[in-house]
């Protein structure tokens, strides 16, 4: 917040010295009214020298210099209880599972086509069989594209110089608020047990999940090698 | 002949004034002793992590720091102040494994820690007011407003806290003028706080070496 404050005081005072440098060509005011002004000038570039020591920390952003493949951030989730060299067999879905906040559907689009094809081939490496999903798969494979997206309000801050005098007058501005929405996506894979179902609840246990997060994960160059990570940070898949 | 005769007796003349004069030329002590006075001083600093904050944490040095102190010069040889500053520190780690209990996470890692500190401070000066060089120690104390990230990748983990913060330093003042109101400050310092959390596991610690310039007026 202190740093947008102290770029729109640099702003400002870019556009008042346009604003001035108009007016002396004009020769539109007296000149004690610009004495004035390049006194309140001078106050202005001290404050500004002043943020700009105090503050200057704050305009880092510690991770522009990131590439692409850099931002990837690759989790793994196990069942500890789960011995994984039971399953011999498994199958994956058709497509991709796109949710977005509560409402989802499928989708089959080129990086999910080659995020599908990745998997089963990994899997295979593992020492899986695919069969299909008719044929009673031990493990089943879920692929989904989840987006979570949030509105976030924040109070505009207000800056409006002083160049129209004002004669101990302020502005008389309602508060006006910006809005701005954020979004997160990221692919979510996981490992479904069709061996053991829980009769009981009615339902397949998780016993394997992998979230593929950061800005580079709609990357088709990269696609194949976000797959292998998450495969290769699990070598407690491996039943071969 | 007669031009000759004025020549020598004026030179002579003004030999002589000069010579009674120079001793009186500085007979009153320099306000900056007679008064208390204050002192305004911006520092550069370049900071150097110790101990567990180093092993832990980050220990690349950093000189992205800075601050801005104003002091009360009393009259014996005691000054008292206070100064806010600012200081960044950054450490990036190759892509790893970090591993959970049941969980692994695979990331770049961009540890960061960001303070604010502000502290009052009492200096001793060893020497007197319009002394050239005015070497001093320093103690102060505080607190730091302190924001302590770590990036996975492009995902960010974020603790914002306020944290008791100590110091303490050695220094000299130098004045560019004798009696001047413009001088350089260098200073090394000790500081530390008692920010806890995750790596941090024992507070921070870091030796500041800095570089300033001060005003001082009465």
């Amino acid at each position: 917040m202190v740093c947008d404050n102290v770029k729109v005081i640099l702003k400002n005072k870019k556009y008042r010295e346009i604003f001035k440098s108009k007016m002396f060509k004009i020769k539109f005011r007296l000149l004690n009214i610009l004495n004035s002004k390049l006194k309140m000038l001078k106050i202005t570039s001290l404050l500004i020298l002043f943020a700009a020591i105090g503050f200057s920390s704050c305009s880092n952003d510690p991770i522009s210099d990131l590439s692409t493949e850099e931002t990837l951030v690759y989790l793994t989730n196990r069942d500890k209880t789960a011995d994984y060299a039971q399953y011999k067999t498994f199958s994956i879905v058709d497509s991709v599972l796109v949710v977005e906040n509560n409402r989802s559907g499928t989708a089959l689009t080129e990086i999910d086509r080659d995020l599908l094809q990745r998997i089963v081939t990994n899997m295979q490496s593992l020492g899986y069989t695919y069969v299909s999903p008719k044929s009673n798969p031990d493990v089943g494979i879920n692929a989904a594209w989840v987006t979570n997206t949030q509105l976030n309000v924040v109070s505009q801050p207000s800056y409006y110089g002083n160049y129209w005098g004002g004669g101990g007058y302020g502005y008389g501005y309602p508060s006006y608020y910006q809005y701005y929405e954020t979004s997160e996506s990221y692919w979510l894979i996981s490992m479904v047990d069709f061996k053991n179902p829980n009769t009981v609840d009615k339902t397949y246990k998780v016993i394997w999940d992998a979230q593929i997060r950061g800005a580079g994960i709609g990357s088709t160059q990269l696609i194949d090698n976000m797959v292998d990570s998450i495969f290769s940070q699990s070598s407690y898949l491996k039943i071969k | 002949m007669k031009k000759l005769i004025l020549a020598v007796f004026l030179s002579v003349g003004f030999t002589a004034v000069h010579a009674q004069e120079a001793p009186k030329l500085y007979t009153l002590p320099s306000p900056f002793e007679r008064y208390t006075h204050y002192l305004a001083t911006a520092r550069f600093t370049g900071a150097l992590p110790l101990g567990s904050f180093s092993n832990s944490y980050i220990d690349k040095s950093s000189f992205k720091n800075y601050s801005i102190s104003l002091e009360w010069v009393f009259q014996n040889n005691v000054s008292v102040g206070g100064e806010i500053g600012s200081s960044y520190f950054q450490k990036r780690l190759p892509r790893a494994l970090y591993q959970g209990d049941d969980e692994t996470i695979s990331a770049v890692q961009t540890r960061t820690l960001t303070q604010h500190p502000l502290q009052v401070f009492a200096n001793y000066h060893f020497l007197g007011k319009s002394s050239s060089i005015q070497p001093y120690i320093q103690i102060s104390a505080g607190v730091s407003f302190i924001d302590y990230t770590v990036y996975y990748g492009s995902l960010a983990q974020q603790q914002q806290k306020v944290a008791p913060a100590y110091g303490v330093g050695i220094g000299s003042k130098f004045l560019f003028k004798k009696d001047g109101s413009f001088g350089l400050d260098v200073r090394a310092k000790y500081e530390g706080t008692s920010f806890k959390y995750d790596y941090i596991e024992k507070g921070t610690s870091s030796l500041n070496g800095s570089v300033g310039i001060f005003y001082r007026w009465w």
